[in-house]
């Protein structure tokens, strides 16, 4: 982290309106793929984001060092996703949630449908970190230090993660190949 | 290369998303020649990739994301400016926290300063005591510095205690008739003795070092502090004095009681002196200092000691005064260290040095003087003086007595004005009218006050004569010897002569009507025709000399007639009007009233009486307060105001609760919020 983009966390913590601005510009696209990655949905998961921006600045003097402020704002769109996943489960079955958000053509609707189910049974982490990749090509180093992970776990992650998918998708895989 | 195979699908990833260093990237390349398992993997994790890429790419947010946030946060976090805001923002600063809570604190103590400010002068105006008295007494001063100073501090610790050991007067001695003794115990510091006391003590303070310093401040630096306090407390500079003549029953005890009282008053006595009479009483005078908060209450205390002949009490402002010569002395004691500076200095001619010098001595003169002034009237200041003479009781035997006699006369007569005049045209050589008065007032009712004077051996046949102008209500006589050098109650006096003086005679003449009647009677008249009886009993009370003062006449809605009657007649009259009202109806409720007045002669059967009479009519058997109807709107009316009783009870038990309850919630709500809060975050 840079001294420019310190100084700038540390001005919207001290109530710098146009600081904090400039950091929903900045950081909002990962806020939102970290709750995607947990709702997958994206009605949902925009509706996270500015629920999430909303509390920070509110809350935004309980962030004693302005070093922590990107993670401490990631916390609160997890838990804030967490929270309306959990929310969500208890209203609608599982199946229903997951579900293609825009009409395609009846074979990548299948497609979808089965990577979607795929991805619902991945651990949670998996998915946000998978999301960080796929939305925002970031590499691993920024990946793990979005989501406070420790040097070299992202690795073993997404290893994980693909192979789970493919295993569960391995059909599809063929019918595809 | 087993390291590869065992966890290719971490390095599978890695390759996919271009983290593998150039050598990994080699050693899984020679792996995925030599493994067919893995080369499967490769090219499904190839595949899974391009799909989920595909998929993911439509579930991207949309390029205006950002700004949707920002529109979306502005909306829902509106900017809100102004000083409440940002104090609220500031708030939430630790360093903001602390500061603030300091400032309360501090707050805190300055208010209590203010209120604790008034009792720390008095331990300060001890020490300044205390002091003094170490200037006054070079003995103890020789003594050693630090005992002295303390064995002074304890004798103004008993004088505040009221406790006075050899200090304040002892009893004083008993004292054969023609010796006088005089005790004198003075703080006052005169003009003359406080300088060379306050020298001596600077050069004590400089025998005792700097490390007895702290402990032993100079006069001066004690003088300072006090005059700020009391500055600070009150501005003024008033010296309060007083005296007082007592008559006492004895010298002694009244010193005694004396003593007591001044040690109670946080003062004590300064001067007593006595002298023996010819006759063996004594006769003296005691000075006492007290603090002048306490000097009214202390005078109060004084007077119970005996007979007080003559007070004054004075107050003199010397406040502008006082704090013109402070500023003269500070302004001559910078012209003094101007001349030093100059003699220091300044080589010129002898004779401008000796001019110079000469000056200075002036200057040093003016400065000691002024210095005197201040201090004397710090004294005076402090203290106030109450000087009491005392004189023991009975010191002259009266030669003569004179009566005097003093009477009242109060008289009611129907008309004022011609008997004040009938009384004025007594005065004669024996009669002096010493005052005479006619007042009407906004009413038009007339009184008159006549006083005078007569020779006392025509004072009976002229207070007979006055007695016959009207009707006696009050007579008194007052009789009165009086020994005619001033002192009263002379015992054993049965020899001396006696002269009557003049009869100093009062008189108040009034109308009739204001007369308070001697009895007071009222009644009630049952009759079917209220009109008619009303008449009757009209014609019947002119018939015995008496007279309507007021009457009523009402008729309600229910027909009955009522009728109120109050008369006025002579005593002498009232059994025969009683009788004459029994032919007028059936009498009911008879209550009388008598005023006995004692020891006023009163002439009885002209007394007034007052009969007040009421007389009423049955009316229709059935009034509206009875039947059903009424029943039922009477208990309506009761039941609804026991609602509306009930409505403001509740009313009130709300209004006492509501306070406590809103504080409840307000509470549980706040406890709710930050548990939650704690919980998400």
């Amino acid at each position: 982290m840079d001294a420019s983009e310190r100084e700038q966390y540390r001005a919207a913590i001290n109530g710098d309106r146009e600081a904090f601005e400039m950091i929903i510009r900045t950081h909002s696209r990962i806020l939102f793929a970290i709750a995607y990655g947990i709702l997958q949905n994206r009605e949902e998961a925009e509706d996270v984001v500015q629920d999430s921006l909303v509390k920070a600045w509110k809350m935004r003097w309980r962030v004693r060092d302005p070093e922590k402020f990107p993670a401490w704002l990631s916390m609160i769109a997890r838990h804030r996703a967490h929270d309306l996943f959990r929310k969500r489960r208890s209203l609608r079955f599982p199946d229903e949630a997951i579900q293609p958000s825009e009409a395609t053509a009846p074979d990548t609707a299948a497609m979808d449908q089965q990577l979607h189910s795929a991805l619902a049974t991945l651990p949670e982490l998996h998915r946000a970190a998978l999301t960080l990749r796929y939305f925002e090509d970031m590499d691993y180093q920024t990946i793990e230090n979005t989501l406070g992970l420790t040097n070299g776990a992202l690795r073993g992650i997404l290893g994980r993660a693909l192979a789970s998918l493919r295993k569960q998708l391995r059909p599809a895989l063929a019918s595809t190949d | 290369m087993a390291i590869v195979h065992d966890e290719i699908d971490s390095w599978l990833a890695a390759d996919l998303y271009g983290e593998l260093s150039t050598e990994e990237q080699r050693q899984l390349h020679t792996h995925l020649v030599d493994c067919a398992a893995c080369r499967k993997n490769h090219q499904e994790t190839k595949t899974m990739n391009k799909i989920l890429e595909e998929t993911l790419a439509r579930e991207k947010p949309s390029p205006n994301f950002e700004q949707r946030m920002l529109a979306g946060f502005r909306n829902r976090v509106p900017q809100r400016a102004g000083l409440g805001r940002s104090l609220i923002d500031l708030m939430r600063f630790r360093s903001v926290q602390f500061t603030a809570v300091a400032a309360v604190l501090l707050a805190l103590v300055q208010v209590g300063r203010v209120f604790t400010l008034k009792s720390t002068t008095t331990p300060n105006a001890r020490v300044h005591y205390a002091n003094e008295q170490l200037s006054e007494e070079p003995s103890q001063i020789a003594g050693g510095l630090v005992p002295a100073r303390a064995s002074a501090l304890d004798k103004a610790d008993e004088l505040a205690a009221g406790k006075p050991k050899d200090l304040a007067l002892a009893p004083p001695p008993p004292m054969s008739a023609e010796t006088r003794s005089t005790t004198v115990w003075s703080s006052k510091a005169s003009p003359a003795t406080v300088a060379p006391a306050e020298t001596r003590q600077a050069e004590f303070a400089k025998q005792t070092g700097a490390a007895e310093e702290p402990k032993a401040p100079s006069a001066d630096t004690y003088r300072a502090n006090d005059t700020i306090e009391q500055a600070q407390v009150t501005n003024r500079k008033l010296i309060r004095n007083a005296t007082v003549e007592l008559e006492i029953v004895s010298f002694d005890d009244a010193i005694q009681k004396i003593t007591a009282l001044a040690n109670e008053g946080r003062g004590y006595v300064a001067t007593t002196s006595s002298e023996k009479q010819a006759n063996g009483k004594l006769r003296g005078d005691v000075i006492v200092k007290v603090v002048p908060e306490n000097l009214d209450r202390f005078l109060q205390k004084i007077r119970g000691l005996g007979e007080l002949k003559n007070q004054t009490l004075g107050t003199e402002d010397v406040t502008k005064a006082y704090f013109d010569t402070d500023a003269r002395l500070k302004n001559a004691r910078v012209m003094e260290q101007r001349l030093i500076e100059m003699l220091k200095t300044k080589t010129g001619k002898v004779a401008d040095l000796l001019q110079v010098e000469k000056e200075l001595g002036r200057v040093r003169e003016e400065i000691e003087k002024m210095q005197g002034e201040l201090k004397y009237w710090d004294s005076q200041v402090q203290f106030a003086t109450v000087t009491i003479s005392l004189a023991e009781k009975d010191m002259e035997v009266p030669a003569a007595f004179l009566i005097k006699e003093r009477s009242q006369l109060a008289l009611y007569a129907p008309d004022v004005e011609k008997i004040y005049n009938d009384i004025k045209a007594l005065a004669s050589q024996t009669v002096q009218i010493t005052n005479a008065q006619l007042n009407r007032d906004y009413s038009g009712r007339v009184s008159a006050t006549v006083s005078m004077l007569i020779a006392p051996e025509e004072s009976e046949s002229v207070i007979a004569r006055v007695k016959s102008f009207g009707r006696v209500e009050n007579f008194q006589t007052q009789t009165e010897r009086i020994a005619q050098d001033g002192s009263p109650s002379a015992v054993g006096s049965e020899n001396a002569k006696t002269k009557r003086d003049k009869v100093e005679l009062n008189v108040t003449i009034s109308r009739e009507e204001q007369e308070q009647a001697f009895q007071q009677t009222s009644l009630r008249i049952r009759t079917s025709s209220v009109d008619e009886k009303t008449k009757d009993l009209r014609s019947a009370a002119e018939k015995h000399g008496g007279r309507v003062r007021s009457s009523t006449f009402s008729r309600d809605p229910d027909g009955r007639e009522l009728a109120n009657v109050s008369l006025r007649v002579p005593m002498k009259n009232y059994p025969a009007l009683m009788q004459s009202l029994d032919s007028l109806g059936k009498v009911e409720d008879v209550t009388v009233q008598r005023q006995d007045r004692t020891g006023t002669q009163i002439d009885e059967a002209n007394a007034p009486a007052d009969v007040s009479i009421q007389v009423y009519s049955q009316g229709n058997i059935v009034s509206h307060q009875s039947g059903p109807f009424a029943t039922l709107r009477r208990t309506l009316a009761q039941s609804a105001g026991a609602i509306m009783w009930s409505v403001r009870m509740i009313g009130v038990a709300i209004a006492f609760l509501a306070p406590w309850v809103i504080a409840i919630a307000a509470i549980v709500w706040i406890t709710k919020r930050i548990i939650r809060a704690r919980r998400k975050l």
